[in-house]
Order: C-alpha cells, then structure tokens, then sequence
C-alpha cells in the first residue's frame, strides 16, 4: 500500500543571509536540520527548519529527500523563496509504500491451548532501496511461548523501495501472527480470547525484562462485552449477508525516550508559554502539551499557548515517529512546568508571608493549606518586565524495563457470499498505553488508525505493471483508500492507568497501536461469518471469492472421503 | 486556451473540431486535458446551449447527475445509477451527455501507455494488471466502460436526440476495431441533446463497487421491465456499456484470469436485479 497524506511531500526554501530556511512536512525538524546541513557542510546552527502544521506524515516524512535538495539549489540559483512539492501522482510513484510479505507461519500448542512452539519465516519486498522491517516483532513479544523462531529476509526488487508507515513490520507481522492463532483456536475448538489469556507473557521474553507496566488482561477483560456480542451478531445473518465476530491482540513499543527539552514562560499577565522546538505531525500534540503545562502549573487551558516548529526558537526536542512524541515530550513539558511553578510559589511565599511548603497553584489561584487563596496575576502582576523561565528534560526510562503498548480490537463484519463484499460493521478498540492525556485526541487516534487500517485491509493496494514496473495506481480513483461511507461504529476505550515505572507523567504513546490489530480482527470475523480463511490483503472481492471458493471445498472434502459408494 | 460561449446549440455544433473541444460539467475533460490525452486550443461552453432539466420522458442532456437522482420522474434504474456514480461534488457538475461520452478507467490507458485504444497494436491490460477490466467484447482492448447512467439508459431503451439525428442508446457505443479506435459513434461536431427515456413498468441499477462509494463499477447491472419485455445491461464489464440477451449469455463471457471474478458478481447481480423487476429467473 502507498503513502497518500493528505498534504504531499513538501519544502519551502530561502536563503536569509547566509542562514538557509527550510518550511516542510517534517516529522522531525532536528533531523532534517542536522542532514540538510550535513549534506551542504553547513554549520547546523546555519540552517533553520520550520514546520508548524502538517498534512500528514505516517512514517513518510522522517527525512529531507530530493525535493527539499531541489528547492535549496533553485533558491541559491534565483535568490528567492522556491516551494517544490510532490504532485498527488508523484506522491503514489516516489514517496514509499508500506512493503509487502510473503509469510510462512507454524504455530504448536497442547490440546489446552499452551503454545509450545512459534515459527516465522517473513520475506519483506523492499523495492530497490528500502529496509526490511520488523516483521518478526509480534510473533517474538506478544506470546508466552518458550521456543520461538523467526527468519526474515529482505528481498529487493526492481520497484520502488518502501518507507516507515505506521508501525512497520508490526501491521503486516500481526496480520499473520493473529490469523494463525484464531486458526488454532479453531483446530483446538477453544476460545480466541481464552487462547489469547492462556499465552498471556508477564515479562518480557526478548530480553528477558519485567515490563514497566502491562495492562493486557484488562484490555481482554475490556473486551468481554464486545466480544459477547458474537451469538447475537451471527444470529442476524441470513442466506446472502453472513455476519461474525473476530478479535486480534496487539504489541508495539511507544515509551519514548531522551533528549527531549521544553520551557516556559511566565510573564506579568499570569499567561504561560511553552516552547519547544518539537513539531505537532497532526495528532494535537500542540493540544497535549498545552494541558500537561496547564495541570502541572495549575492554570485554566486557555492561559497557555505552546510554540512549537522552529528549531531557531526552542530547545531540542523528540521525532514524531515510533508512538514516541507524548511519551518523549510531555515529561520535559511537565518539568519545565513544575520548575515554573516552584519559582512562582517561591515569590508568592515572600509575598504572602508563608512557607512555601503550605503554599500551591490551582486554577490560576495560589492557596495556601491554611484556606488563604490569591489570584495568581497577584503574583506574577508583581514581576512587571520579568518573567519566570522554567526548564525542563526528559529523564531516562526505566532501567531493566521494558516499555511497550499493548490492545486488542474486536470487529463485526457482514460478508456477501454471493458477491464478495465484505461491510465492516463495528469496531471496538481498547488500548493501553498508560495515562491518557486528552481523551478526545486520543479516540480520534484510534478511529484514525481503524480507518487507515481499513484501508490496507479491504481496498488499497498499489499494482505494478509486471512488464514495465511502472506504478498503475497513480491517483485516487484507483488507488482506493476508504470513504467515510466505509467507517464502521468505533468504539473506543483505554484502560487509562499511568505507567508508574516510566517517566514523570506515566504516558506511552498512541500514534501506532490503533492500526496493528485491524486487519487481523477483520480477517478473524470474516472467519467466523464464514469458514473463509484470508491469507491474503487486500481482502477483495476477488480474494474473498477466492476463500469463499476454498473453504466450500474443503467441507466437501470429508464428505467425499466418508461417503458410501454409490 | 481560449473559452468559446455559443448562442445555441447549433452554433457550438459547429465551432467543434479543428482543435475545440465541447466542455460540460468539466468532471472528464478536465483532468484528460490535465494529462495531456485531450488537447484542445478552444473550449467549446455548452451549458447556456445544451437543454438541461427533465420534460416528461425527455432528459436535458445538460442535466447534472445530481438532478436526475432526487427526480422522483425519473425511473428507478436510472437514478439509482446516478446516485452510486461518482460523489456528491462529481455529481453536482457532472452531466448525463458528459457522463455517456466518459472514456475508460483503464490504467494503462490513463497512463498514455501506447495501447490499442490509444492507436498501439497490443492491449497491455491483457498482459498486465486487468482485475477492473472486461469481461465481454475483450479480444482487442480489455478497458471497461465507467458509465453507471449508460447501462441504466440502455437496459431502459434510450434514445438520443443529437443536432444531427435521432438514435437509439445502443448505437451510440461501438467496440474499437483496428480502422476506428473509438469507442463512441458520434459524428465530429455532432452534440447530444436529449435522451428519451420510456417509462419502464419496473427497474433496477445494483452495482459492486471495491467501497461503498465513489468509485467505478466492477460490475453494474440494470434490468428494465417494459411492455416488450426485460432488458438487462451491465457497466464495467466490456469496453462499452453491454446490453445482455439473457442471463444466460453470461455463459459467453470471455474474462481474463484477473477478471473470472466479475462473472460470479454479475451472475449475483444479474439473479437480484431479475427479481427486483419481478421478471422470472432464467437461471
């Protein structure tokens, strides 16, 4: 499947003096700051990159590439500001796909359900200049399994190469991983969810860590009631329209890590500003920050404003890749808040004559244990031109622990048997990934990642001309990525329970987890409608045929064999 | 480019050809002139010539897709057709004469690879990516035709009313043959005006789509009941729409290895939309 943001891959450049200023798409100002100036031998200082809102970047957006290059060479050429941008065809030709696989699975278990043995054999299509992914990674992390073994293997390929797309290698690992466990589970006529809590890991088996927090049980015990569902939706099936439940599991990381920086600003009016030079990819960062800052200081939403996406005004700040940007900024916004805060209580003590131990901040009123309470603007009123500068960093994570996200979805799906097509109904999410910090950004993270799940799983797929090799799919009439029409219900829920290991705000991140499992639960539902095993993704309606097809012959098999001669 | 507005339609029938090209809703020609497979030096406006809106059987060929569907005037295959077209911004400009004069969806041909439709002596879709191509009338050129309202007007029994003539729906469309790459038999400077509609007693447009909206037909199917009897014609399965004898002709189909598939899906299709006109099953 194609990256196919909304916004194209794009950079602004100019020259001011001998400083060069790149405006882009960027997941990662410092990055592209460090190879632009790395690739022209120019002093990092010497470059400034700016990105304060963008289209959209799912792992594509990490590096400069040619078009930045293109636009620094015309504007050193013209003099003036050039803007070189990727039309939507060149976005389907040039700007990476998530790469496909070619996977060989075993799984063996007792008849409880125990898994005794895992094995992987991936061969990642990475084009002729791509990586080849951690597809492995569920299969060795997810389970409690004692003999595990994976081999991947990158094969190139005259296409073009592959890019990171949302939780590379875990998407297309997990596909497989879940699809073979419900397929045991069938063998072995127990439960999926019971397979899945019989397998339950309580550390972590790759390094042999506890893990920092894992709240896996609770996410099943979350899906219980989704999961419940299955008799009633199977009952509402009839001649044509076959209808079933499927669940999927999930594991990423998304602890974050340092360097990260951020400060604030207090000034006379009682308003603070944090500034860091991080950058919001578009899942409302800007938005988490600004209520890290607000809690932690003790001050209503709408006195901060976050500036944020220039590495010229703000301090070192995380990439926005790997589910890692609430997880490695927020705690550096937090300090730099409680440092701000301490210094306000420290004038407010000598202004008010207390000790300032008996002395906090909370909605913009600083009260003391006794029940005094003053406005803060008192205050800070008293400050006039100066400000009170917090600084903050993000600390280390734990040490010998593992950090990882876990969840599971549960998808109702209607099948057509006649005609191939697949509906899907109904969704339900339950993630964990620590402490939630704004529940409404965090859902639509979710319902984002189902939808763009969706898409890899019933209608986008780039085809190749097998002569050529030329892309076929070059605009959005054929390459199809899910209308709102598609979207089924998604519910949405977390188990919301801080990481008490890890940092001082207990956050993991969201971006990735919500598109692991949904191809997965997807292709177990159709499982449950119908008898069908997917092996294959897209799930069109030739593909869907196709298993339909199949697992018509399989029942007929056993009849064959134990029919009487006639 | 320069923007012709004729006086009538007579006028604008005849300001075509030489380089001038007739513009409508824009949807189709637009992005062909975008890519470099029309070129034009003149835009021929309709829209003030061409007749727009419905008087009783007869369809303005200028009327947008998104009037013909809320038409309640209107029989069901047809605005049904119009509704699962495109979306809601493609159908408010889009119009009927536009929409039966689209070319293919075909990659290949999109792409301005040098295929038999664009003049070349091969079909790279045959050889190539085909799992949206035809399933009939595919020996020379395997593209299909988009038109979900042409399949609706043909299992319906259009006719056209052009500057020139009066013509049934059927012979406007042609399959590419190695003298006459195109698809259509509309004469240079030759305008669709009207299309007459008869009032069908029943009718039905189901279509399979690879999402629920906005996008072309793997298959569409529109079954007509007249006084004469039933009409079936499919969308998406031949390089023209395709009128279908019986159901049971489905049995010549000629589908590549990627497009069996449409076969089962137009025989589902074909079984529903015969019993939503309450015509007896065939098969």
């Amino acid at each position: 499947m194609l990256h196919n943001a909304l916004e194209t891959h794009q950079s602004v450049c100019r020259w001011e003096g001998d400083t060069l200023e790149v405006y882009t798409s960027t997941q990662y100002i410092w990055g592209i700051r460090d190879e632009v100036a790395e690739t022209l031998g120019l002093p990092p200082d010497k470059v400034r990159v700016v990105c304060h809102f963008m289209g959209g970047g799912f792992g594509a957006k990490n590096s400069p590439g040619d078009y930045t290059f293109i636009a620094i060479a015309l504007a050193g050429q013209t003099g003036a500001a050039v803007r070189c941008a990727l039309t939507r065809r060149e976005e389907n030709l040039a700007s990476g796909n998530r790469n496909s696989t070619i996977q060989r699975l075993v799984a063996g278990a007792r008849s409880d359900g125990t898994l005794t043995a895992l094995s992987g054999e991936y061969i990642n299509a990475i084009g002729w200049d791509g990586f080849s992914g951690p597809t492995y990674g569920p299969m060795e992390m997810l389970y409690d399994c004692e003999n595990v073994r994976t081999q991947t293997f990158g094969a190139k390929l005259n296409t073009p190469p592959n890019a990171a797309f949302r939780a590379p290698g875990f998407v297309e690992g997990t596909f497989g991983l879940e699809c073979v466990l419900d397929e045991l589970a069938a063998k072995l006529d127990l439960d999926p969810l019971e397979l899945r809590r019989r397998n339950y890991a309580d550390h972590d088996l790759v390094e042999g860590r506890p893990f920092s927090s894992k709240n896996l049980l609770d996410c099943y015990r979350l899906a219980e009631p989704h999961w419940a569902r299955r008799k009633e939706v199977r009952a509402r099936s009839d001649d044509v329209w076959k209808r079933g439940v499927g669940l999927a599991s999930q594991v990423w990381y998304g602890g974050g890590g340092p360097p990260s920086y951020a400060w604030i600003r207090v000034g006379s009016d009682g308003r603070a500003t944090v500034v860091t030079a991080m950058q919001d990819i578009g899942t409302g960062t800007r938005t988490a920050m600004a209520q890290i800052a607000a809690e932690e200081l003790g001050v209503p939403l709408n006195q901060v404003r976050v500036e944020l996406g220039d590495s010229a005004r703000g301090p070192f700040a995380s990439i926005s890749a790997g589910s890692s940007t609430t997880p490695s900024m927020g705690p550096a916004v937090r300090a730099a808040a409680a440092d701000a805060k301490r210094q306000l209580i420290e004038i407010a003590a000598q202004r008010y004559h207390l000790e300032e131990r008996v002395l906090e901040i909370k909605d913009g009123q600083v009260i003391s244990a006794d029940g005094g309470s003053w406005p803060l603007e008192e205050v800070t009123g008293l400050l006039e031109d100066a400000q009170i500068l917090g600084k903050g960093a993000r600390g280390p994570n734990p040490t010998g622990m593992r950090v990882l996200t876990f969840g599971i979805q549960v998808a109702e799906v209607a099948v057509d048997v006649e005609t191939g097509e697949v509906r899907v109904e109904r969704i339900a999410a339950i993630h964990d990934v620590g402490r939630i910090i704004n529940p409404l950004g965090a859902k639509s993270q979710v319902e984002g990642g189902i939808i763009q799940g969706l898409g890899h799983t019933l209608s986008e797929e780039r085809l190749l001309d097998p002569q050529s090799g030329g892309t076929l799919t070059q605009t959005l009439d054929a390459y199809k990525l899910p209308t709102i029409a598609d979207v089924p219900e998604i519910i949405c829920e977390f188990v919301d329970k801080p990481d008490e290991h890890l940092t001082n705000l207990g956050s993991k991140g969201l971006g990735e987890p919500p598109i692991i499992p949904t191809a997965a639960a997807i292709a177990n539902a159709i499982r449950d409608a119908t008898g069908a095993d997917i092996h294959s993704l897209p799930i069109t309606r030739e593909e869907m045929l196709r298993a339909l097809r199949a697992a018509e012959e399989r029942r007929r098999e056993p009849e064959r064999v134990g029919a009487p001669p006639a | 480019m320069e923007l012709l507005r004729p006086e009538s339609a007579e006028a604008a029938a005849a300001a075509l050809g030489n380089g001038s090209v007739a513009l409508a809703g824009g949807t189709e020609l637009v992005p062909l002139l975008r890519d470099g497979i029309v070129r034009a030096e003149k835009l021929v406006e309709l829209r003030e010539v061409v007749p727009r809106g419905i008087d009783g059987t007869r369809i303005g060929a200028g009327t947008t897709l998104a009037e013909l569907e809320v038409d309640q005037e209107i029989p069901h295959a047809l605005r049904e057709a119009c509704s699962l077209a495109a979306s809601p911004q493609l159908r408010s400009m889009g119009t009927l004469g536009g929409n039966l004069l689209q070319a293919t969806r075909c990659w290949y041909w999109r792409l301005k690879f040098p295929c038999y439709l664009h003049g070349g002596d091969r079909c790279h879709a045959r050889a190539g990516q085909h799992r949206e191509h035809a399933i009939f009338g595919n020996e020379r050129c395997a593209s299909a035709h988009p038109s979900d309202p042409a399949a609706a007007l043909l299992a319906l029994g259009a006719r056209l009313h052009t500057t020139a003539r009066e013509l049934p729906l059927a012979e406007l469309y042609r399959l590419p043959t190695d003298d006459d790459r195109e698809v259509t038999a509309l004469e240079p400077g030759e305008l669709i005006l009207e299309v007459e509609v008869p009032r069908p007693e029943a009718s039905v447009y189901l279509k399979a789509m690879d999402r629920r909206k906005w996008s072309f037909a793997l298959v569409g199917v529109a079954a007509a009941r007249l006084s004469d009897g039933v009409r079936v014609a499919l969308a998406g399965v031949a390089p023209i729409p395709w009128e279908l004898p019986s159901a049971d002709a489905l049995e010549h189909a000629t589908p590549l290895p990627g497009t069996a598939y449409k076969v089962d899906i137009a025989r589902a299709l074909i079984r529903r939309a015969l019993e939503a006109v309450g015509a007896p099953a065939t098969t």
